[in-house]
């Protein structure tokens, strides 16, 4: 793979202090930028410490180990005192593990046999809740749209499939839906700021809203009412890239 | 403002010099004498900086500036610790009363060759950092940073080196204490 080219500030830059500047401006300065930038940096390893428990014991389902590690790694970005000279990683796992652990044992029966894909579509699909105020046609057309937009999005390659399924293209992909779905991910890059963030970390790292409202320090109401404002935006563009 | 004689000044410089990991608490046994003198703080930062404390650096080189806005030393590595940080901005905010330095001042050429640098204009950062470094005398170990910047920009597009020497290009040396304006 070609290796991209290196900046100027990548010649000067020192590791350390840059990560060091990270975990000061998100502990001492609340910057809910760098706070994020920290979790997409140690995402793996909440990811791998996820995996490590799905391997040995597999009651429960590895998507929702996945949330219970974003849960502790979130925590532990929020307890780590960067002053003490503890690497963070070395910090962060056994929390990680330990918050999976726990949690683990903690979800009923009911919950770890529920597909944690419908869960998180019955969780999106309570975001998207249209206000009523068209006709039920047109409501529903809309409704539909922006249920497909998410499956979109899931398909962008954004979303690992964790579930190794068959990813060769079936009958369901058309042309006319990759293309759909090719300018869907190139829009993403024009929403504003808050908004592809939340769909980023949604579709992207699987994360659920509510511990997206964790990491971007936002209520819940916020960041659904940011997914859905979103999710019509995206539907105005594509109508107009198909038009 | 209370400030250290020059000579318990330089005390504390050769002291810490000569202690095998640049103790800190020679330092802040300095600062409990004179709590508000510039050079104690950027002396302070400095000390963290090499022994891998960048959070409590930074403040401490923070704090010498704010003191002493005119002690251009402090401030040209104040801006090139943030640059090194990854803070690009803060470190031009931090640079920028060193453009009234004189046009052939050998910090105000490294900041030229730095803002080039920033913005990924490579041969007149080149050009600018080598002039700096023909104009520095007073600072030669700030010369042998330099040079390690210059090197890595010829290498571009050669793959840079994945790690870089944390006290190599940015090491706030000891040698370099005592240069610069303090008012």
């Amino acid at each position: 793979m070609k290796r991209p080219r290196a900046t100027g500030l990548d010649v000067v830059l020192d590791p350390q202090r840059a990560e060091a500047s990270l975990w000061r401006r998100a502990r001492f300065e609340a910057d809910v930028g760098s706070r994020e930038t920290l979790f997409n940096r140690y995402l793996l390893l909440a990811r791998s410490v996820a995996a490590r428990h799905f391997r040995r014991r597999r009651a429960v389902e590895r998507g929702d180990l996945e949330q219970l590690a974003y849960e502790g790694l979130l925590q532990a970005i929020d307890r780590f005192d960067p002053l003490q000279g503890v690497p963070f990683g070395a910090y962060a796992r056994p929390r990680i593990a330990g918050n999976v652990a726990d949690g683990a044992t903690r979800m009923t029966e009911i919950e770890a046999q529920l597909s944690r894909r419908y869960r998180m579509q019955q969780e999106r699909l309570r975001t998207l809740k249209i206000d009523g105020g068209g006709d039920a046609l047109t409501t529903l057309a809309d409704l539909v749209v922006d249920l497909a937009i998410g499956l979109m999005l899931e398909g962008t390659g954004m979303l690992a499939d964790e579930d190794d399924a068959d990813a060769r293209p079936g009958a369901y992909e058309g042309l006319a839906w990759r293309q759909t779905q090719a300018a869907l991910a190139a829009a993403l890059d024009r929403l504003p700021q808050g908004e592809q963030t939340v769909i980023r970390q949604h579709y992207q790292t699987g994360m659920s809203f509510a511990h997206i409202a964790e990491l971007l320090r936002l209520s819940r109401g916020r960041v659904s009412q940011l997914h859905r404002s979103a999710v019509e935006r995206l539907r105005r563009w594509l109508r107009h890239h198909r038009g | 403002m209370t400030l250290l004689s020059d000579a318990r000044m330089q005390e504390v410089v050769d002291a810490v010099a000569a202690s095998d990991d640049a103790d800190l608490a020679i330092v802040d046994r300095g600062l409990t004498e004179a709590p508000d003198d510039p050079r104690l703080h950027f002396l302070r930062g400095s000390v963290l900086a090499g022994i891998g404390r960048p959070i409590e650096a930074l403040a401490s080189l923070k704090q010498a500036v704010a003191l002493a806005p005119d002690f251009t030393i402090a401030r040209f590595q104040l801006g090139f610790f943030q640059l090194t940080s990854g803070e690009a901005a803060e470190a031009l905010s931090t640079w920028g009363p060193l453009a009234l330095l004189p046009e052939d001042h050998y910090l105000r050429l490294f900041v030229g060759g730095l803002t080039y640098l920033i913005r990924d204009e490579f041969v007149p950062a080149v050009a600018d950092l080598r002039r700096g470094m023909a104009a520095n005398v007073e600072n030669p170990p700030l010369n042998r940073d330099i040079q390690l910047i210059v090197d890595r920009v010829i290498d571009i597009p050669a793959p840079v080196a994945a790690t870089t020497e944390a006290s190599s290009a940015t090491s706030l040396l000891l040698g370099q204490f005592g240069s610069g304006r303090v008012h």
